[in-house]
């Protein structure tokens, strides 16, 4: 579908028309003067680094974000800015970023939200069902339609919005990243239905940090830059490298593998665990990890990672094991805050749900586990505040002066990059992270997966669950692979035999633990 | 097993010991789940009718349920209304004040113009009155307490000014058979509550409008998304709890004979305590119409129990609190358990 910028002539006309729209918030230009085109029935990808943009224009085409000036149309009509039902009635719906699921409605009501079946104003549940048992279907996905929405896992909770998305007879799709909380065998599904949907002629936006997949599945590639178009072209004429180029503005040098520390003498493991068991999640898991190690954990969606990580952190009432830290043998911890005592810290896969205080300043959120750190005799120090945080979020490419912002106002890496640097600030024993770079652009992710390097070479232990494997591979000295709840394997990707395809076949196995495997 | 059903373990083989405990915790998870003990008050309230039977043995006749029944129709048709706009989102501290001006207003308009026109004319302003509160919440975006706190002392003073804080007495003739007259054996009240019951059932439960409501209720930016127009939602629960307060206004100066400005005074605490007892969240997005029925009779009949061992209202008011944080309480408490039993996907 390689399509000359030049010749327009013989072009269909655009579904999506922007011309010159601006978005202000206060000080900040999130949009300016932009002007885009978008030919129906394409895959058209927006990249961009973190806060160039890319969410926000999608929120003005969704009728999510009144734009400060300029135009949209769709299909030629002009279209009501800042009416997301105006935008849905004109066939455009967004899936966002973060998600918006209500928790308490059940599966299949969250599906058909604001469009329920209905006939003369009475809900048709039974079509409903047998509609959202269709869907389940088409997705190849089992979701008990009557569960309470909030308790499933964020993966499936995306699939009820782009079930929600397919099902209201959209004409143009927009995805937000769609793919970061998704494990391979589900991001390989949602991009066989995303061409799926530009055969039957729907026009999808789509928004994705992972250039890979944005160059092996989309026609048109915009890339933005601080609120501008930088760039924009066929797919065909873009590589990473060129990509990568243009979204920072300047030439780097492409995605170098971490640099290994050299193989370190053994050391007395900071953390183990053993017989760690959670009814219904986790089986028997035993793991340790040493002082300058990081350990990855791999898995597929609902393998286990999570709730390993939150067992750990005190969030899973229901886990029973054996703990010793730097050598002290401990009761699992109950509660987040005994697992600090502990000098455990988790960050959470969920930065909104169960990370951040949206309304609150990123240094407060940054310097929340320890405010008595910035404190005088209990009078909090903005200016040691500010230092502390400003220090602890370096190392992860956070723009300090963003320091004062609310973090409900950066976008989504941005907030991702305040959450690790709590979690630093807090200077724990032994840092777990679920999910760390998801929606980290790709500049970004490189920058953290460094720093944590760099932090576990100070002697923090770093427990690492991705379901990014290349990631896993770059980054971990060893890489434990879960299925339903056990440890299946244990790679080490240090002797460079290990690739993101060992991982994914080993996830896939379902061989019994072998005995010695854990071993350090 | 996990929140999802979607993962499944084979069932572990762990020491006896680490047995005996999971199976406790999966006891305690199914009978947590289970459907009969979601709904906690309705045992309660199976227990309290035994009760009832055993300390009054004049309980079940017929005339004393029927009073129970008539005597909480005002209250009960208020809860019904308020379960609309709370789960909805909303609050509404107003409608004591709201079921006072109407009182004095079908009070003072039966000296003018004709019965169903009194009617209909009070049930319009009661309307009016939510109409007001909707706006204010969604237009101006005043929090709801704070709006219908500010409504409700308006309102209050506004119904004392009609009736020149006098009572109103009203003389015509089949007025006092709304609130008084039987069909069938049964109170006109009570059939009216029970057809306003089926109603609000039906539509939050079978509607598209049900649906939006529950939508708006549990996360409000989520249901703005997906195109649902959220203040028209919410502004129909104010409008919706308001008539109901003007309807209860109407059967209560019926029964009483009177338009009295205070007659409200205490029905805002009893239907909110009603609807939450009943299990309707305070927060929105969660609860039903036939929850506040069952709170409705606990209450109904708690009252009368006291009433029978002859308990002083300020008695029955320390009961009343009682019976809320209890309810309450053990909501929270099973929800903790739920919880528990359920934890943790992925
Ligand atoms: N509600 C808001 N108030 C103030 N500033 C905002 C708000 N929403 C976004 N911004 C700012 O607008 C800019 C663009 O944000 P946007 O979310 O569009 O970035 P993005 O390209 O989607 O980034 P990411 O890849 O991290 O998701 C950022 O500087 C952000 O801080
Ligand atoms: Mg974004």
């Amino acid at each position: 579908m390689a399509r000359a910028t030049g010749g327009r002539a013989d072009q269909p006309a655009p579904c999506v028309e922007v011309t010159g729209v601006t978005k202000r918030y206060g000080a900040t230009v999130a949009l300016d003067d932009v002007s885009l085109e978008i030919l129906p029935g394409t895959i058209h990808a927006l990249v961009g680094e973190n806060g160039a943009g890319k969410s926000t224009l999608l929120g003005v085409l969704a009728g999510r974000v009144a734009p400060t000036s300029g135009r949209v149309r769709i299909f030629g009509e002009p279209a009501a800015l800042g009416n997301p039902r105006r935008a849905r009635a004109a066939g455009v719906t967004a899936i966002y970023q973060e998600l918006t699921i209500v928790p308490a409605l059940d599966a299949a009501a969250n599906v058909f939200l604001g469009t329920p079946l209905a006939r003369s104003g009475w809900l048709a549940r039974d079509r409903m069902r047998a509609r959202f048992a269709e869907l389940c279907r088409d997705f190849e996905v089992t979701i008990d339609p009557d569960v309470a929405a909030g308790g499933l896992s964020i993966a499936d909770q995306q699939l009820l919005e782009i079930m929600r998305a397919t099902q209201a007879d959209s004409r143009v799709m927009l995805f937000d990243e769609p793919t970061a909380s998704l494990g391979a065998p589900e991001r390989a599904q949602l991009h066989a239905l995303l061409r799926r949907l530009r055969s039957q002629g729907v026009t999808v936006v789509l928004v994705s940090h992972n250039l890979e997949e944005v160059l092996d599945l989309s026609d048109e590639i915009t890339v933005f830059r601080d609120g501008r178009i930088a760039d924009a072209r066929p797919a065909v004429a873009w590589t990473k490298a060129s990509l990568v180029e243009a979204m920072s503005g300047r030439r780097t040098a492409l995605v170098t593998r971490t640099s290994r520390p050299p193989e370190r003498t053994a050391t007395d493991p900071v953390l183990t665990v053993t017989g760690l068991s959670a009814p219904g999640v986790l089986r028997d898991v035993t793991l340790d990890v040493a002082a300058g190690e990081i350990v990855g954990v791999a898995g597929l969606v609902g393998s286990g990672r999570t709730s390993l990580l939150r067992a750990l952190a005190g969030l899973t009432p229901g886990a029973v094991g054996a703990l010793t830290v730097d050598g002290r043998v401990t009761r699992l911890p109950r509660s987040v805050r005994e697992a600090q005592r502990r000098g455990i810290a988790l960050v959470p896969e969920d930065r909104k749900g169960q990370g951040l205080v949206l309304t609150a300043s990123a240094r407060v959120n940054i310097g929340l586990p320890d405010l008595h750190r910035s404190a005088r005799a209990g009078w909090l120090s903005g200016r040691r505040l500010t230092d502390q945080a400003a220090e602890a979020a370096r190392g992860f490419g956070f723009d300090p002066a963003r320091l004062g912002q609310p973090v409900g106002q950066l976008s989504g890496g941005n907030q991702q990059k305040a959450l690790l640097a709590r979690w630093i600030y807090a200077r724990p024993r032994v840092l777990l992270c679920d999910e760390p770079t998801r929606g980290i652009d790709i500049g970004a992710k490189e920058q953290i997966l460094a720093s944590l390097r760099e932090f576990a070479g100070q002697g923090l232990a770093i427990v690492l669950a991705s379901s990014e494997f290349e990631e896993l591979v770059a980054a971990c000295d060893r890489v434990v692979v879960l299925s339903r709840g056990r440890i299946v394997s244990v790679q080490r990707p240090g002797d460079g035999t290990v690739t993101p395809a060992t991982l994914l076949r080993a996830a896939f196995d379902h061989q019994p633990f072998v005995e010695d495997s854990h071993v350090s | 097993m996990s929140a999802d059903g979607t993962t499944t373990l084979e069932r572990p083989v762990p020491a006896a010991r680490e047995d005996a405990r999971r199976s406790g915790q999966r006891l305690l998870g199914g009978l947590v789940n289970s459907p009969l003990t979601r709904l906690g008050t309705v045992w309660f309230l199976l227990l309290l009718v035994v009760l009832a039977g055993l300390l009054y043995p004049g309980f079940y006749d017929s005339g004393n349920l029927r009073n129970i029944l008539s005597q909480n129709a005002p209250i009960g048709l208020i809860a019904v209304g308020m379960t609309f706009a709370m789960i909805g989102g909303g609050f509404d501290l107003s409608v004591g004040a709201v079921a006072a001006v109407s009182s004095v207003t079908v009070a003072k308009l039966t000296a003018s113009v004709g019965l169903p026109q009194a009617v209909g004319l009070t049930l319009l302003v009661a309307a009016g009155l939510g109409l007001l509160n909707g706006l204010l919440v969604t237009r101006l975006s005043i929090n709801p307490f704070v709006a219908t706190l500010g409504t409700a002392s308006i309102y209050s003073g506004a119904a004392y000014l009609i009736s020149d804080s006098q009572p109103i007495v009203v003389t015509v003739p089949h007025f006092q058979w709304l609130g008084q007259g039987l069909v069938g054996g049964v109170p006109v009240s009570v059939w009216i509550l029970a057809v306003v019951f089926a109603i609000g059932a039906l539509a939050l439960w079978g509607t598209v409008f049900g649906h939006c409501t529950y939508a708006v209720g549990g996360n409000r930016e989520a249901a703005r998304l997906a195109g649902i127009r959220v203040d028209l939602v919410q502004v129909v629960g104010y409008v919706v709890v308001a008539l109901m307060a003007g309807l209860a206004g109407v059967l209560l100066t019926s029964r009483l004979g009177v338009g009295q400005a205070d007659v409200g005074s205490d029905m805002t605490l009893d239907a909110i305590t009603i609807v939450v007892v009943g299990g309707t969240s305070l927060f929105g997005g969660e609860g039903s119409v036939w929850r506040t029925g069952v709170g409705l009779l606990l209450l109904g009949v708690i009252i009368n129990v006291a009433d029978f061992q002859g308990w002083s209202g300020q008695l029955e008011s320390i009961l009343k609190g009682c019976v809320l944080l209890t309810a309450v309480g053990l909501d929270v408490l099973t929800r903790r358990l739920r919880a528990r039993a359920g934890a943790a996907s992925t």
